[in-house]
């Protein structure tokens, strides 16, 4: 009886080497990928098929909220709720009203734009298979990592390995799965 | 340079990348004609219409000087940062700067005309019982203001050259980590002696159309002005370029995608002291500051003011948000020739108002003196680029600039 597998891990030693791989790979059919590298490597978020996430959409919507309110308050407050003359300057403007309704556009969207990240990215997680394997440790300074999830339906732990290999891949590690417990 | 893979091979392709003769005759005929059909007919203006003539002239001078000097300031932002993103364009950006070599002579007919446009150029303007405008007084006499102009020119003139020298001589020469480092040295000081005589210049060219009023930002608010219509020029010469199938391969969407960004930071920017600037003067409501809005906004230029407002910040703002704009080349051609046309209405609105004061009128003399000065200048950076390779073909990170990415 063999124990749960969630994927295989390939480590190679230049990011040349990985994106190729991932390159190759996904030539081959295969879907379920992920790369991990110690810095960004231009080109892989293409390679691997990532769709722009609709963020930027998130973030506008909740700059144009931020702004609204904005404006809704220094006019309400202002003109409606508790008038008060000052310097002769009428009660509402846009000319005063625009420092306000840029800062809460700003914050509004920059809340927007922290949280919709953590969302798009899953995050926080505590706790991923892959973390748990000690060979990859060095992922984090100077080992490029990809990973094929056993879930993929191009699977077989024999051939992905030996396709690894002649990819190039220095060690393939395997990433077992959580089991019961 | 499909194939090159070595810095060397890399270099010998830039080396290649230049301007055919034969068009390049044909651009400098062009020019050539342009230019003195704008002296002819802007000489002739003269004779008619003096005031005219030199307000026209002005905004013309001021656009082409503003430009040279934004592409100055960049040029030497890039040598600063070691910026390697952008070494495929700084030889486009080289040409723009090294039109400031023409800006003093360009500036004569300026010199001619000061007691027709300054009020202070006028014998006996200001009060000499007036301890509020002593120092004025002093400041804004001919003699000071001709002397504050050759310090401005010997800066900008030794300033433009040396960065120019310097990359051209890696073309001959080869790269060096000295060449880099000798650059990034003058380029300090040059970044901050362009700041203090920019500013300066802005305050003695426009500000002083108007003796008794001032605005704290407006040198810098000129300045932006003119850094913004450097990127537009710049995206609208490499796309030039890119028509007639030069730099395909050395400036691709990546740059452009950079170009753009910038275009939109420099407008926003731009936007920022035009507000500061006005809401202030709004909210101290004092007549010597607010005076120079109300004509602006009275009469037809207030639509001027309004089409400023959403021409110089709007469109660009909006227009140019999505990354999928920046990363359009026919879009970002659209967008960076608008701002080009808005850089001259800026200038416009903040002369004009001085000889127009009851609104906005255009002139004859605003396009033959925009001919004349631009194609003058034109003239300038055409003749250098047609004699160096249209890539700093020496300079040590051709390679990473071309593997730029934006992702």
């Amino acid at each position: 009886m063999t124990e749960p597998l969630w994927g295989i891990a390939a480590v190679f030693e230049t990011p040349q080497q990985l994106l190729e791989a991932a390159r190759e790979l996904r030539r081959r059919g295969v879907e379920r990928l992920d790369a991990l590298s110690p810095f960004p490597v231009h080109g892989m978020d293409r390679v691997l098929g990532y769709r722009v996430p609709p963020l930027g959409w998130v973030v506008l919507v909740a700059a144009v909220v931020g702004a609204s309110l904005a404006l809704a308050l220094q006019w309400w407050t202002g003109a409606i709720d508790y008038p008060l003359h000052v310097g002769g300057k009428p009660l509402f403007a846009w000319e005063f009203s625009v420092p306000v309704t840029f800062e809460l556009a700003v914050l509004l969207g920059a809340f927007a734009a922290f949280g919709g990240m953590l969302w798009v990215n899953r995050l926080p997680q505590y706790e991923h298979p892959v973390l748990c394997v000690d060979g990859l440790a060095r992922v984090s300074t100077d080992e490029f990592v990809l990973v094929v999830e056993a879930s993929d339906s191009q699977f077989d732990e024999n051939r992905m390995t030996r396709w690894l290999q002649e990819l190039g891949a220095v060690r393939v590690e395997r990433i077992p799965g959580r089991g019961e417990s | 340079m499909s194939g090159a893979t070595t810095s060397l091979e890399l270099s010998v392709a830039a080396t290649a990348c230049r301007l055919r003769p034969e068009q390049w005759q044909r651009v400098r005929i062009v020019l050539v004609a342009l230019a003195l059909f704008g002296w002819v007919t802007s000489a002739w203006g003269w004779s008619q219409d003096t005031q005219q003539f030199h307000a026209s002239y002005l905004v013309s001078f001021l656009y082409v000087a503003t430009i040279g000097l934004g592409a100055t300031l960049f040029v030497a932002i890039q040598h600063l940062t070691t910026a390697a993103w952008s070494v495929t364009s700084r030889r486009l950006m080289e040409s723009i700067m090294i039109t400031v070599l023409a800006a003093p002579a360009l500036f004569i007919p300026v010199i001619r005309g000061l007691d027709v446009l300054y009020r202070w150029a006028q014998p006996g303007f200001f009060d000499p019982d007036d301890p509020n405008v002593a120092f004025k007084r002093v400041f804004f006499s001919p003699t000071f203001y001709e002397s504050r102009m050759v310090v401005y020119f010997v800066v900008w003139c030794v300033l433009a050259w040396l960065l120019y020298q310097g990359s051209v001589g890696q073309d001959r020469h080869g790269g060096s980590m000295a060449a880099v480092v000798k650059l990034r040295r003058w380029s300090g000081p040059g970044v901050a002696a362009l700041f203090v005589t920019v500013t300066s210049a802005a305050v003695d060219w426009v500000m002083s159309l108007e003796p008794y009023w001032y605005s704290t930002v407006f040198g810098i608010y000129v300045f932006a002005g003119g850094a913004v219509a450097f990127v537009a020029a710049i995206i609208i010469l490499a796309l030039g370029l890119r028509a007639l199938g030069y730099l395909r391969e050395w400036i691709h969407v990546e740059h452009y995608h950079d170009w753009g960004k910038w275009l939109f930071a420099l407008s926003v920017f731009w936007a920022y002291l035009a507000y500061s600037q006005y809401m202030l003067m709004w909210y101290a409501n004092l007549p010597e500051e607010t005076a120079w809005y109300q004509v602006r906004l009275n009469g037809s230029w207030r639509w001027v003011s309004l089409t400023l407002a959403a021409g110089h910040f709007g469109v660009p703002f909006l227009g140019l948000m999505a990354r999928r704009a920046k990363r359009s080349l026919p879009w970002l051609g659209a967008i960076a020739g608008w701002m080009l046309l808005m850089h001259w209405v800026d200038l416009h609105w903040l002369v004009m108002p001085t000889v127009h004061e009851h609104g906005f009128h255009l002139h004859w003399l605003d396009l033959s003196t925009w001919l004349a000065v631009g194609a003058t200048a034109a003239l300038v950076g055409w003749w250098v680029m047609g004699r160096h390779p249209l890539v700093p073909a020496g300079d040590l990170r051709l390679a990473e600039s071309l593997e730029h990415h934006n992702e």
